[in-house]
């Protein structure tokens, strides 16, 4: 049914709210460790892309694969099992304000009830990846738009995911910040993970030179 | 053991966050509770009261004028043998006039002018503890008016029949009472607890995304509605025990019902525990609705 070397595969997939289009007989595979740029303007279908591979969203029609388990069918009770293999960035960050930066990216260890050890050691790393250790202590607001969008990264590959979504990331940032999470992306690629960004921007394209699938109206319109 | 920890913090942020909200749920539940305690302390206590009365009952049997000094005894052995009957002394005319000059001594000169001793012979019974609701007497009265030699049958039926019917009404206002006032705590825990999730649905967000189960995210909301339940019934008891104190201390100092102050209990420690673990239930139940409506299960 799935390749071997495919981590996400979509087939014939459709998707419509209430007679909006979002997604329109979509196939794609993506291997393990790609980095892919899913282009498009707004309403392309990007997002809605992104919510199905995280169970977020079901398919009208089709079927989605990720690391071989078909996600359309899973039953809601499982759903969560599949995020924990998933990291997820927002363009809005999405940072518990009240926690510190560490307890923001110790939440996804603590919901999979790793040890107080595991969570002190992979939260240091995952903060030391993206450059922010130095701030472990301190409040989201406290933070530059560019630190909470790390913050937002290292709370995304802190349990080590199979593959990373990021919606719009550099969405709220500017040229020399967008260059520098882009970088990131690119590392944490490099160690394996598959990596999907979302984006519309396309400066961002011209600082990846990978893979890019465009999206317009719902449907795949390139793919280079 | 970081998920524990995290788990019972996030339901003390919660009301922390949410104090004021926090503080009126529980006040709130706790009037409402109180309102549910007052009947049934009521109840427990006329149920004593009544168990009391139904202990000390006595049935008094009056004997025919001619009835002989041999059928009298055959009638006290005939008693003895019934189930019914715990203890029973005879008491003979002459006793019984006896006690009446001793009880009414003003009123003795009253029997002289009939010449004969007009009282009767009587057996006073008690029965025995499994006969003593006011039906089994009354039915052991019936049967045993029908005996030879038996003239009538006394007890304080229309005093016992009244309690027995005063504890029914108010047993089921209690628990007429108690339905709608539980329902009244449920719906106001249920409705704290709402507005903390919709205060906090944002989170509820990004903890689902980032792979939290439902359970992991309801636990910490559980424990705020059990918390609160907790709390109000406690704080419910408390009023409920002040009032009672000042009650009985206004019995006390009203000479005319001097005596009943002891007779009336407050909740034994069984109970207080039981009316907290209902609250408790209450407000999980509560949480429970909440979380529903709220549709913090989708996946």
């Amino acid at each position: 049914m799935m390749a071997t070397d495919a981590m996400i595969q979509l087939i014939h997939v459709s998707k419509s709210y209430d007679r909006r289009i979002a997604l329109s007989d979509v196939t794609l595979e993506i291997g393990k460790g790609e980095f892919v740029l899913l282009m498009g303007p707004s309403g392309a279908g990007k997002s809605t892309l992104l919510r199905m591979l995280i169970g977020e969203e079901r398919p009208d029609q089709g079927q989605i694969f990720v690391q071989g388990r078909n996600v359309s069918r899973l039953k809601q009770a499982e759903v969560p099992y599949l995020r924990r293999k998933i990291g997820t960035v927002f363009q809005d960050f999405r940072l518990f304000p009240q926690k510190s930066v560490f307890e923001n990216v110790a939440l996804p260890l603590i919901v999979q009830r790793a040890s107080v050890t595991d969570i002190r050691r992979k939260v240091t790393e995952a903060l030391r990846a993206v450059g922010v250790e130095h701030n472990k202590d301190q409040l989201p607001h406290s933070l530059s738009t560019g630190e909470r969008q790390r913050v937002c990264i290292a709370r995304a590959i802190v349990n080590g995911p199979v593959v990373l979504l990021a919606d719009e990331p550099t969405g709220n940032l500017d040229p020399e910040r967008t260059a520098e999470i882009i970088e990131l992306f690119k590392l944490i690629n490099a160690r394996g993970t598959t990596v999907i960004v979302a984006t519309h921007d396309p400066h961002v394209m011209a600082l990846v030179s990978r893979r890019v699938i465009t999206l317009t109206q719902g449907g795949l319109a390139e793919e280079r | 053991m970081k998920w524990l920890w995290y788990i019972f913090r996030e339901a003390w942020v919660n009301l922390w966050t949410n104090r004021t909200t926090t503080v009126v749920a529980t006040l709130t539940t706790a009037f409402t509770l109180a309102c549910v305690g007052i009947f049934l302390l009521s109840y427990v206590n006329l149920r004593n009261a009544a168990d009391w009365l139904q202990e000390d009952i006595k049935v008094i049997v009056y004997l025919d004028d001619g009835v002989s000094s041999a059928e009298t005894q055959e009638l006290e052995e005939k008693l003895k043998e019934d189930r019914m009957v715990a203890a029973i002394r005879h008491i003979s005319k002459e006793e019984a006039l006896g006690e009446f000059r001793s009880q009414f001594p003003s009123d003795s000169h009253l029997l002289e002018g009939l010449g004969e001793n007009p009282l009767p012979a009587s057996f006073v019974v008690t029965p025995a503890p499994s006969y003593r609701s006011p039906d089994a007497v009354s039915r052991w009265a019936e049967r045993v008016l029908t005996m030879a030699g038996v003239a009538k049958v006394d007890y304080n039926q229309q005093w016992i029949d009244a309690l027995a019917e005063l504890i029914r009404y108010i047993e089921l206002t209690a628990i007429g009472v108690g339905v709608i006032l539980c329902a009244a705590a449920l719906t106001i825990i249920a409705n704290t607890i709402r507005l903390a999730l919709f205060a906090r649905r944002d989170e509820v967000e990004i903890l689902r995304l980032i792979g939290a189960t439902n359970a992991f995210i309801r636990i910490p909301y559980f424990l705020e509605g059990a918390l609160l339940g907790a709390c109000g019934s406690a704080l419910a008891l408390g009023m409920l025990k002040l009032g009672f104190e000042l009650f009985r201390h206004q019995i006390a100092s009203a000479g005319r019902f001097r005596g009943i102050e002891n007779m009336v209990s407050f909740f034994p420690l069984s109970i207080c525990l039981i009316f907290i673990a209902v609250g408790m239930g209450l407000g999980v139940a509560g949480s429970m609705v909440s979380l529903r409506r709220f549709g913090e299960g989708r996946g």
